[in-house]
């Protein structure tokens, strides 16, 4: 039992990390595509407009390669969940159906019609059309967001005899005090990967000093969309969704926290140490006194509930890769607001375009967004655990008691072997994208 | 569980199909990177609509029992829909661009 249940979670960790690889680009993406075609309709600017198109092939081909690597999760509730899908579908059912219907057909329908559509169009409705395509990205991001919000704290449902969970009151899935928060956060996360992405892209022109024009304004956008993003993920999103997190799960607080005993006069923040889940303490750590409980509830000296106050089984079954996720999380977006601050700083000066050892870093910096969304959602995820809809049904009570863990396994491989046929695919045809450039073809 | 694996191949099959049909007739392609994005839209879109008279993961596994015959269907629709896909996105391009040439 304990074998199926760790091969079918290590498969849909797998599958659904790489999923998320391209949607948090897509979202993000969707924002600046649409300020790039608002700035052509004020100015009149081709390279604008340019710019607009060149991140809508790339948006294409992100959003080509999410729809593929989403396909197999909606097969995987059936196989691998089948319990979690027989007994709580009546809900989570709602909001998976809305994601398709409205947001990924208004995505899909009107992402066609801005590839091909410009010339008939006219640029309003082209500028229409791309506004379309942002508002179906971030739909299907608060669709998503609002399943999960309900698997984390659960709200407007009822448990029938049989087991089951059916919805008593539809509005109270999408005012879920989870909602809001998680949804800005993961929003401005998104920015923050397409920011980087931009900025990377813009940073690769001017090194190689090829669409130099061009790398510069994405240069200058990416940096600017990233501070903005990457201050806004920590404060006010972050913050908020931490004090969810205390408040509605403080089990988790305390294990992403590091937190093992309760301090009598105000909890310290860590900044550094390891978990010793032997001796029930941090290693080497380094930490701040009082700062968490100020940051928490604004007082130096409340007390915050370590992991001692709780039972074994109230606690998330993976500490230590818990609190790494966190961690890893908070240090890369405080390291991104560090860069995208100096950057910001050096472009107000008119120095940025001619560093080159500050270009090459954020060249590289480009997996490191993509690596704090994951972890990002790593500690949502390994937080909630041991459950599926928090403080009501087990993960052990979700997974389908059929399938074996051979089985699991020999699929996961598969997958494996097919992702990453699809991952080079992807590389090939955005880095053909990418040296193709933004400036339109001449005939 | 194999079913899953289907799925993903099916596209692949619309991707493979696509890039060929758009290699050997010109006036349809749209280049390998719209090829591809074409054949993965016109597989999943054919498989989605008519796999359940039949072929689609589910009943190619049917409980554990693989069906080889219905597994080639699935891969020949997956294919034709790459390639119809290209057909229609070709059209539906000319269609919109024909206003602009008259």
């Amino acid at each position: 039992m304990e074998d199926m249940i760790f091969y079918d979670r290590l498969q849909f960790a797998f599958t659904i990390t790489f999923h998320y690889i391209f949607p948090q680009l897509t979202m993000g993406l969707s924002l600046m595509i649409v300020y790039f075609k608002w700035k052509y309709l004020r100015t009149k600017i081709d390279k604008f407009n340019n710019a607009a198109k060149f991140f809508m092939k790339i948006f294409a081909i992100n959003f080509t390669m999410g729809v593929v690597t989403g396909i197999p999760m909606e097969f995987q509730f059936g196989t691998n969940w089948a319990k979690f899908s027989e007994l709580t579908g009546g809900i989570i059912g709602q909001t998976l159906a809305m994601e398709g219907m409205f947001s990924f057909f208004l995505e899909s329908s009107f992402l066609a019609l801005f590839i091909f559509g410009e010339k008939l169009m006219g640029q309003k409705l082209h500028f229409l059309t791309g506004f379309l395509v942002f508002l179906g990205s971030w739909a299907s991001g608060w669709f998503i967001l609002a399943t999960n919000a309900w698997m984390q704290h659960p709200v407007g449902y009822e448990i029938l005899d049989n087991g089951k969970f059916v919805l008593e009151n539809f509005s109270a899935l999408f005012t879920n005090p989870w909602l809001l928060p998680a949804f800005l956060h993961n929003q401005m996360a998104s920015v923050v990967t397409s920011a980087f992405v931009m900025a990377s892209i813009g940073a690769f022109y001017i090194l190689r000093n090829k669409h130099s024009e061009y790398g510069k304004l994405f240069l200058k956008t990416g940096v600017v969309f990233g501070l903005i993003s990457s201050v806004l993920v920590a404060f006010p999103t972050g913050d908020w969704n931490a004090k969810n997190v205390a408040k509605y799960q403080p089990g988790t607080f305390a294990a992403m926290e590091g937190i093992f005993e309760t301090e009598e006069a105000g909890a310290e923040i860590v900044l550094i140490g390891q978990p010793n889940m032997v001796a029930k303490k941090l290693d080497n750590k380094i930490a701040v006194p009082n700062i968490l409980s100020f940051l928490t509830y604004q007082e130096w000296d409340k007390q915050i509930p370590g992991m001692d106050q709780f039972e074994d089984d109230e606690l998330p079954d993976n500490i230590p890769a818990l609190y790494y996720s966190y961690h890893i999380m908070v240090g890369l977006g405080t390291i991104f607001i560090g860069v995208m601050a100096l950057a910001l700083f050096l472009l107000w000066r008119k120095k940025l375009y001619n560093i080159k050892p500050l270009l090459w870093t954020i060249m590289f910096l480009v997996p490191f967004p993509y690596i704090a969304n994951i972890t990002g959602w790593y500690t949502a995820e390994l937080g909630r655990q041991p459950y599926l809809v928090y403080g009501l049904l087990r993960t052990s009570d979700g997974i389908s008691p059929t399938v074996s863990s051979g089985n699991t396994l020999f699929t996961l491989l598969g997958f494996v072997a097919l992702y990453m046929l699809l991952g080079l695919l992807f590389l090939v045809l955005v880095g053909k994208t990418i040296n193709e450039g933004p400036t339109p073809k001449t005939h | 569980m194999t079913g899953t694996l289907i799925s993903l191949i099916s596209i692949l099959i619309g991707i493979i199909s696509a890039n060929l049909f758009g290699y050997f007739n010109k006036k349809y392609t749209f280049g390998f990177k719209g090829n591809t994005l074409i054949g993965v839209f016109g597989s999943v879109l054919l498989i989605k609509s008519f796999g359940r008279l039949g072929f689609d993961p589910w009943s190619i596994m049917n409980n554990g029992d693989f069906d080889g015959l219905r597994l080639l269907i699935n891969i020949v629709v997956s294919a034709l829909g790459g390639l119809l896909g290209l057909v229609f996105a070709k059209w539906i391009y000319l269609k919109m661009n024909k206003k602009l040439e008259n």
